[in-house]
């Protein structure tokens, strides 16, 4: 009698594990299937052209540069942990956990030692494409 | 035959050690869900911030339900952290089976889970900076770290609805098991519930709860949620790991405490309340430094 309510009791136990473990299968899909693999952001050719007549400015979170012809992008993530830096005097500043960054994107100051990472451009009709 | 008893001393009492401090965070979780499950309606993950701006300031009380569900949920993490103070004050730790002793132990860093995962859901600039962070120290977990981070925080930018999905249903679905378990009974008790209830109206009708800056401001600092304000400063100095390593390291510390003889009991308590003392000093720093 002891031994039956031992087997129903291990195989209540067992059950419960296999049917948590499938259950976080099943999400860990789900979740998984709907990465994109490189992200496109069409930026509309007249901000860029805006931003890049006042000598750069940032559009959404991408910093645009250079000249009309050949805007230069740089990601305004930080190098750090990935919060979004701001304009600040001399170049960027990350309101997270302090690092700074020169103009041209480089760290100066804080935690973070990697550059701003640069991001491609290119033409596609009225707007220009960025692949982050 | 009935013997007569042998001392005076008072016989031990049955059942695990709730202490006050229990009953009212298991109390308070009530309170919590229940506010939670009544923003849902009004919720957006896909439109976060905007939703909350509407529930804030064009639904009748929804600014109330708001500061209900945070301080509610605010007082579960304050009143857990005291009631495992009493239990180790009053060496109660082993009235509590080994495996269940574990379980309890990990509802710290659910319920932290469970805050990050509300203080994300703002939707604003604050939250966003949180999810990024979040990420990346995900992100370093060895092998499996970018399934990990996609697993509980979703691949569509701008959409929260993993961390939804995880804040209202797997995490607080862990932390009610585990309270429950612990507590040895389904639903917090009636004296618990109603003193956490009236808290949580009280700060909620005095205290109120600001909507947080768009997600497109850039403001000159930004603050992670309170809970993890030491974990940010920490960060300053430390690589992405130390944000899973530093919690998992005091996990650990916490549950072998059940296990430990006297002296050895002693020195990880005291290891255990240097890590506090540590991390009160990193949260110091980062809130003056966002001064
Ligand atoms: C069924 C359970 C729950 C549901 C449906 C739920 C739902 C929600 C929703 C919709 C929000 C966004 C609204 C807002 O930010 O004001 C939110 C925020 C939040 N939740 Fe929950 N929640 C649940 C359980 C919990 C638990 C167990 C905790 C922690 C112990 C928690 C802590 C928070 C926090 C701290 C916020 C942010 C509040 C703020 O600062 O605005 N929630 N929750
Ligand atoms: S995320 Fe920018 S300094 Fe840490």
């Amino acid at each position: 009698m002891s031994s039956r309510r031992d087997f129903l009791g291990q195989l209540w136990t067992w059950t419960g594990r296999a049917l948590i473990a499938a259950s976080g299968l099943v999400l860990f899909r789900a979740l998984r299937s709907s990465a994109p693999p490189v992200r496109e952001v069409a930026l509309d050719a007249a901000a860029v052209a805006r931003a890049v007549a006042s000598g750069g400015a940032a559009i959404g979170e991408i910093f645009v540069s250079g000249t009309a012809e050949a805007p230069v992008a740089r990601s305004l993530a930080c190098t750090h942990l990935g919060c979004r830096v701001a304009g600040a005097p001399g170049g960027f500043a990350c309101p997270c956990h302090g690092s700074r960054f020169d103009a041209a994107g480089a760290p100066v100051a804080g935690p973070a030692r990697a550059a701003l990472a640069r991001v491609s451009l290119a033409r596609r009709g009225d707007a220009w494409i960025a692949r982050l | 035959m009935d013997r007569p008893p042998l001392t005076d001393a008072p016989a031990p009492r049955a059942g695990p050690p709730s202490g006050g401090f229990g009953r009212l965070s298991f109390g308070f979780l009530g309170v919590s869900v229940l506010s939670g499950v009544l923003l849902v309606p009004f919720y957006s993950p896909a439109a976060a911030w905007d939703s909350l701006e509407n529930i804030q300031g064009g639904l009748a009380w929804g600014f109330f339900l708001r500061a209900l569900h945070a301080y509610s949920s605010f007082a579960v993490l304050v009143t857990m952290a005291l009631h495992v103070v009493q239990v180790l004050a009053a060496r109660t730790e082993r009235q509590l089976a080994a495996g269940v002793w574990w379980r309890s132990v990990i509802l710290l860093p659910v319920t932290i889970a469970a805050l990050l995962g509300g203080f994300v859901l703002r939707g604003d600039a604050e939250a966003l900076a949180a999810l990024a962070i979040w990420k990346r120290i995900l992100e370093s977990v060895p092998f499996a770290g970018a399934e990990i981070a996609r697993l509980f925080l979703g691949s569509v930018p701008g959409d929260l609805g993993a961390v939804a999905l995880h804040h209202a249903g797997t995490l607080t679905l862990l932390l009610w098991f585990f309270t429950a378990e612990h507590a040895g009974r389904l639903l917090p008790d009636v004296r618990g519930t109603v003193l956490a209830a009236l808290v949580s109206l009280a700060l909620a009708g005095t205290v109120p709860l600001p909507l947080g800056a768009p997600p497109a401001a850039s403001p000159a600092h930004l603050l992670g949620p309170w809970s993890l304000l030491g974990l940010q400063g920490a960060l300053v100095y430390l690589p992405p790991a130390a944000g899973w390593l530093l919690p998992l390291a005091f996990v650990l510390l916490l549950g072998l405490v059940r296990h430990a003889e006297s002296p050895a009991r002693r020195t990880l308590l005291a290891a255990l309340a240097a890590a506090c003392a540590v991390y009160a000093f990193f949260t110091v720093r980062v809130l003056l430094s966002a001064r």
